[in-house]
């Protein structure tokens, strides 16, 4: 009997010992100190995701910057290649004041979420804004300056577009109406064939097609710091991406569908129009492609026929707020490197990927080895961020499904977006 | 010896519950590095949360609809399973493959099946509009009929554990007497399998009412959040959102359905004690 109880007291104390030292080490992270500098490199630890499906360019790149640095060691660890799961990765290392690595790729839209929580570093010490401004597209630009300071490196960019079939259509529509106009045209002739595809699924490309629709109606991201949904411009573009459903223009599919479903259908030949990220361009001439040389990329359509907004994608480089100061010259070397305009042509040229300085696209070797990469500058250059806000997780969250209940039929436009603004109200005003 | 296992289960059990509790009375979110007691606050919120009676009602729409048909089909095959006949134990162990399959990859498997362009079951079907996954109401049957493909076979498995418990003299009794097969069903089998089905029915609603990753899989809650069960909806607040407070109030919401509906069978349907504890 004594026993059990000398047993039951030595593992509550085993337990309470265990618990408390688990909560220490989380609440007082802080104040806990720096870890000294180890002898010999220093070893700066590096998290992407796979750029493509080879990867040696980005090693030799690596390597490269190993051996104009000595003293520095680069450890890389590749991270699935879901925004999402990345995404809760990071929120919950960074939170949890991890050291394990230094430099880590971020989603677009992530960049002033992670400054307001703390848990990157300013570095405009390494690439002021001005700097970041001065050398760098624009929207890649407008997305890691958060308050005036530089939270990110731009590492490359992607942005939404309009590809066609040059042997469908007469033109690259400009405006919605000769985008609908065309299709039918294409429809009439061949009814097996598919209008307009797109991305309609509940998830993030549905925020990003819509935010689309809303700036080719006229409307705005923000008002602001307020963002704005529910406005005369974002009925129109909602009534706009309802009625392609009505009227025939996208089959039904849409509204499952993420960027790989409407590739599909396209690159099979079955469909007249489709929006995209620029990744489709060199699937779709790869030799076998039933649509090779048949297929034309535009900026996309708006209502006045002015050159529509793509929404901006890519990534970033950020630094780890938690990187000891003594590894965080070495981190900031890497980063400059990795961004610099001689990576981002040798990673356009082996990837296909976007460079984020805009010196990039006028390079002899990129306009001749990746000529399509070059022509996208125009496209690039007038991509728009979706709201930048530290709210945009929830707010995504709420967009995502008001946006899916128009696409899909479900609601209105005007009852959808009355949900969606107050919701995004009561998020931004402080309600959980 | 009970003493260290009481503490361990105290730890592994009670700790998080308490924990996630605790949580629930907090305006807590990651991003912000907000932690304030709001008391009850969150679960006023709730209350006027339309997002939140919508997962509820999915939820209870799925289990409700998903157990009666497992329930039904699964007798089916227990009474078939249950028979002799040649090739019997070849049957047995090949039906147990939907459940053997993790759920995640079977859930993988019927999103391709679904899958408006090239789907097996999309083509089948005349017309081929049929956009399962992506059309409102057609989605959450789309869940329930791969919940049914997948959970079925275990049903099947505890009911004929069941049947065979049932002496077979019983049977030839009534046999005697001039019972027809319809009922023997009714007067013995059904009686007699009485607390298994009560066990069963246990089991599978409560997992159905913390359904996740089948439906996750196939549609992430859409479309307009009609597939959004309230464990999707607490990880999406949890997760996606980094919302620790409300996402365990949902939790928390979450955890005492589960806990009303056991308590309900039990009152309701009354295992005999003792006799039909799982």
């Amino acid at each position: 009997m004594s026993q059990s109880v000398i047993r039951l007291l030595t593992l509550a104390l085993l337990v309470c010992i265990s618990v408390s030292c688990r909560s220490g080490s989380s609440a007082s992270g802080q104040n806990t100190p720096e870890p000294a500098k180890p002898p010999g490199k220093i070893r700066v630890v590096f998290k992407y995701q796979p750029l493509g499906s080879e990867p040696e360019p980005l090693r030799d790149l690596l390597a490269d910057f190993e051996r104009a640095n000595p003293d520095i060691e680069v450890m890389t660890e590749v991270l699935p290649n879901a925004s999402d799961v990345v995404h809760q990765y990071f929120l919950t290392s960074l939170e949890g004041k991890s050291r394990e690595f230094d430099v880590f790729i971020a989603d677009v839209v992530w960049i002033p979420e992670f400054a307001r929580a703390g848990w990157i570093s300013d570095i405009s010490d390494a690439l002021p804004p001005e700097v970041i401004k001065r050398d760098f597209l624009p929207g890649a630009a407008e997305a890691v300056i958060v308050q005036g300071k530089t939270y990110g490196a731009p590492w490359y960019v992607d942005a939404g577009l309009l590809y066609y079939r040059t042997d469908l259509v007469p033109r690259a529509p400009k405006t919605y109406e000769e985008l609908i106009e065309f299709a039918k045209a294409a429809r009439a002739k061949d009814p097996s064939l598919y209008g307009y595809v797109w991305q309609g699924r509940q998830y993030e490309g549905l925020v990003c097609n819509a935010y689309e629709a809303l700036w080719g109606h006229g409307g705005k991201t923000m008002d602001n710091t307020r963002v704005l949904v529910d406005t005369k411009e974002g009925r129109a573009a909602m009534s706009y991406m309802r009625r392609l459903f009505t009227e025939g223009i996208s089959p039904p599919s849409v509204t499952s569908a993420g960027e790989e479903d409407a590739r599909h259908v396209f690159q099979q030949g079955r469909a007249v129009f489709m929006r995209n990220w620029p990744y489709c361009w060199g699937e779709a001439q790869k030799d076998g492609s039933p649509i090779k040389g048949k297929v034309g990329i535009t900026t996309l359509p708006t209502v006045d026929g002015s050159p529509g907004h793509g929404a901006l994608g890519g990534w970033q480089l950020a630094l780890n707020a938690n990187t000891p100061s003594w590894r965080r010259e070495a981190a900031l070397k890497l980063m400059t490197y990795l961004t610099s305009l001689q990576s981002g042509v040798k990673l356009a040229i082996a990837y296909g990927r976007n460079p984020s300085r805009k010196a990039a696209y006028q390079d002899a070797d990129l306009r001749k080895s990746a000529p399509f990469v070059a022509d996208l500058l125009p496209v690039l250059e007038n991509a728009k961020p979706r709201p930048v806000t530290p709210y945009y997780g929830m707010l995504s969250d709420v967009l995502q499904s008001e946006f899916s209940a128009v696409v899909s039929g479900i609601r209105t436009p005007e009852a959808s977006l009355d949900r969606a603004q107050k919701l995004l109200d009561h998020v931004t005003q402080g309600g959980s | 010896m009970v003493a260290p296992a009481v503490v361990i289960l105290l730890v592994v059990a009670f700790y998080p519950i308490v924990a996630t509790m605790w949580l629930s009375l907090h305006r807590m979110i990651l991003v912000f590095h907000e932690e304030q007691f709001i008391g009850l606050g969150n679960y006023a919120f709730l209350l006027s949360d339309p997002r939140f009676w919508s997962a509820l009602r999915n939820t209870a729409y799925f289990a409700a609809v998903a157990v009666a048909i497992e329930l039904v089909l699964g007798l089916g095959f227990a009474l078939l399973l249950n028979a002799a006949f040649p090739g019997r134990s070849l049957l047995r162990a090949s039906i147990l493959i939907p459940w053997a399959i993790p759920t995640v990859v079977s859930a993988k498997l019927w999103a391709w099946l679904f899958n408006p362009e090239y789907g097996l079951l999309t083509r089948m079907l005349p017309g081929q509009d049929v956009n399962w996954l992506g059309m409102p109401g057609y989605a959450m049957h789309a869940a329930i009929l791969v919940d049914v493909w997948k959970t079925t076979p275990f049903v099947a498995l505890l009911l004929l554990a069941g049947l065979q418990t049932i002496p077979q003299d019983i049977y030839k009794a009534a046999q005697v007497d001039g019972a027809g097969t319809l009922r023997q069903f009714f007067s013995i089998t059904l009686p007699l399998l009485r607390n298994t089905i009560v066990v069963t029915l246990i089991f599978r609603t409560l997992d159905a009412s913390r359904v996740f990753d089948a439906v996750y899989v196939l549609t992430e809650g859409g479309p307009a959040n009609t597939t959004e069960t309230l464990s999707i909806y607490a990880y999406k607040t949890l997760m996606r959102v980094g919302d620790f407070g409300y996402g365990s109030t949902l939790s928390v919401v979450t955890f005492l359905c589960v806990m009303g509906i056991s308590l309900g069978y039990l009152k309701v349907l009354g295992v005999e004690r003792g006799k039909g504890r799982a």
